[in-house]
């Protein structure tokens, strides 16, 4: 599953945009938050890796603005364990391995959208990075 | 007294590591081992228990030595990447402290990375400037060091290892940065340091076996123990460790600079002491637990010496990942790392097992009997409860004209807003009010703010004068746990003490 963030403008808004593409792509699409009023607004969802990349693009042929909010990245070089980064997720994506290793489940994190974690680490191991709306589907693709 | 089977000497455990058949535990293992076949057994079998920590130990640093350039330099103030590291001695001995700033990346890069970045070999900027004298007449030097060109390089720990450590929350609405790291608002996270059982001061809590010139595990290489560390306090357990080793042989994964968001930097060091097993005692107290091991809840939103505390957890809790504070459920982790702390009580074993590693006894014993005093304060400072006065309040269903009234004949600005047991609902100002009247608006609602910043009775005023500052406001509502309103600060009070 990938996330995106999907931006409607004020014209945009009065358009079920979203329930078309749903049914034409038949898209399992999981509505993590939205936040939409008249003038706009945001909806965070999950949809399969293997349509990312058409269900974006069917959005932004709409004029929708979506942004994949890449994962946060753990440099495990830099990650000694410490584990001050756990308690602070507020989806509990970072747990304690058997070995009192620090893992981050990139199915469950938030992404760059959240980075509650980031600046807590004294490794400085956590980065978020936010991408540019053209081509992050292609290089999630890459990945 | 001594009777032969019940001791054994470190002469004795040192002739069998040379041979080869010293029996060694780490402290994780020396637990099973007495729950499952009990002390004695383990006594009889148990030589030496390895123990371990890697935590962020602020009061850490390195001593180094550059010796003398050409023509000479009495160095007076010196930066390394950056960082301004001390300069205690003659002309070119400089302490490399672990928690100084760089001043080009404050709170990311500090001494403690400096001091990792020249243990890893790397290459290392030197700046320094002086006034000159006729022996050291030079006034400004710039070069690259790295650890080879260095005469000495010794890591020098003046309070390492804490025995425990507090376990920290925060009460307030605010997201703090702590030396305990990032804290959310209303208890949402807790924090805790230390190993707990695996800690070395821990398993020999008498200090039997401990002091200067016990050799040591440090950063990786091999060091001493040279004394009791500095706010040693072994009578309620916060026992410290002063430490001293070669930096040249030390290794980059057991010293690595920390960064601290809003607090700054440190150095994180892995510190394993091994205890021989020279009693039965001994084998009793290294089988302690974590479950014996308690330690303070402890609220970090309050900036005094005496912070409020919550109860007690054990290090058994501390580890499971959620404690228990006024009865709510909150989520915990580590700041040191409990991998690490492992790896190091398994490689000081592992170094005995293949005889590179021999204990000491130490010459003296440190101490058991030392008190950590606060310190001696010749002047007051106030706080907010020393100035705090009577609030002129009013409740919501009132009407603006009689606030407005109120605001003439108390001659003042700021009306905190109560219900009907006094606690805190909102604030309205003289402004708010002109404003009001001038938009011909009728009802306190509309013009109220709901959003107030408050202040607590026994927090320092400059702490309250600092928010008020922060938040472009002149006076701050004094409100007690339960929201009560227990008086008012304003800017004019602060002005009139600390005379800003
Ligand atoms: S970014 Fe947020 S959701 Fe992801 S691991 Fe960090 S705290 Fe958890
Ligand atoms: S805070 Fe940083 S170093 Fe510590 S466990 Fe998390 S990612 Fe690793």
């Amino acid at each position: 599953m990938a996330r995106i963030l999907i931006r409607f403008n004020e014209e945009q808004v009065a358009e079920p945009i979203a329930s078309q593409i749903i049914i034409e792509y038949k898209v399992p699409m999981a509505i993590l938050s939205a936040h939409i009023n008249s003038k706009g607004g945001e909806i965070l969802a999950e949809v399969p890796d293997d349509i990312l990349e058409k269900v974006v693009n069917a959005f932004r042929q709409r004029g929708v603005s979506v942004t994949v909010p890449k994962l946060i990245e753990v440099d495990s070089d830099k990650c000694f364990s410490c584990g001050s980064c756990i308690a602070l997720c507020p989806v509990e994506a970072i747990s304690l391995a058997k070995d009192c290793s620090v893992e981050f489940d990139k199915e469950k994190c938030l992404g760059s959208t959240c980075s509650v974690c980031v600046d807590a680490c004294p490794a400085r191991a956590i980065k978020s990075i936010k991408q540019n709306n053209s081509d992050s589907a292609n290089r999630e693709k890459k990945r | 007294m001594s009777n032969p089977s019940k001791t054994r000497t470190v002469e004795e455990i040192n002739q069998k590591i040379r041979k080869g058949d010293a029996q060694v535990l780490t402290a994780e293992e020396m637990k099973k081992l007495v729950e499952s076949s009990g002390v004695e057994v383990a006594f009889k079998e148990v030589d030496v228990v390895t123990t371990g920590t890697f935590g962020a130990m602020c009061s850490s640093g390195a001593i180094v030595n550059l010796g003398h350039s050409d023509p000479p330099i009495k160095i007076e103030h010196a930066w390394m990447n950056d960082v301004e590291v001390c300069h205690p001695g003659a002309a070119v001995d400089l302490f490399i402290g672990a928690t100084n700033m760089s001043e080009k990346q404050p709170y990311e890069y500090g001494g403690g990375h400096v001091i990792q970045d020249l243990v890893a070999g790397k290459e290392v900027e030197l700046r320094a400037t002086s006034y000159g004298t006729d022996c050291y007449p030079r006034t400004a030097l710039k070069t690259i060091i790295t650890k080879e060109d260095l005469n000495q390089f010794y890591l020098l720990n003046f309070r390492n290892c804490y025995q425990r450590y507090n376990c920290a929350v925060n009460s307030s609405d605010e997201t703090i940065y702590t030396y305990m790291s990032k804290l959310l608002p209303r208890f949402r996270n807790a924090t805790f340091s230390g190993a707990g059982e695996l800690n070395p001061l821990m398993n020999d809590p008498d200090y039997e076996t401990m002091g200067m010139g016990t050799r040591i595990f440090l950063g990786g290489g091999q060091g001493y123990i040279i004394g009791e560390g500095t706010q040693h306090s072994p009578k309620n357990l916060n026992g410290t460790l002063m430490v001293k080793g070669d930096a040249k042989k030390m290794s980059p994964e057991f010293l690595q600079g920390g960064a601290f968001t809003g607090y700054g930097t440190s150095m994180y060091v892995g510190l394993g002491v091994p205890i021989p097993i020279l009693n039965e005692g001994l084998a009793r107290k290294t089988a302690i637990q974590d479950k014996d091991i308690l330690t303070d809840i402890v609220d970090y939103s309050v900036p005094r010496r005496d912070r409020p505390k919550f109860g007690q957890v054990s290090y058994k809790e501390l580890k499971s990942g959620a404690i228990t504070v006024n009865g709510k459920k909150v989520r915990v982790s580590s700041l040191s790392s409990l991998k690490m702390a492992k790896k190091v009580s398994q490689t000081l074993k592992s170094w005995i097992d293949e005889g590179s590693f021999f204990l000491t006894s130490p010459v003296e014993r440190l101490p058991t009997t030392t008190v950590f005093k606060p310190m001696r304060q010749t002047e007051e400072i106030p706080f907010v409860y020393s100035v705090m006065h009577k609030a002129v309040t009013c409740t919501e269903d009132e009407e603006i004209q009689a606030i407005a009234k109120r605001i003439v004949t108390k001659s003042v600005n700021h009306i905190v807003v109560v219900d009907e047991t006094g606690r805190l609902k909102g604030i309205v100002t003289s402004w708010d009010i002109t404003r009001a009247m001038a938009e011909g608006k009728k009802a306190l609602a509309d013009i109220e703010s709901h959003n107030v910043v408050t202040a607590k009775p026994d927090e320092p005023l400059e702490i309250a004068s600092k928010r008020m500052a922060q938040h472009n406001i002149s006076a701050l509502p004094v409100i007690d746990i339960e929201k009560k309103v227990l008086g008012i600060v304003t800017s004019e009070d602060v002005s009139e003490l600390l005379g800003r």
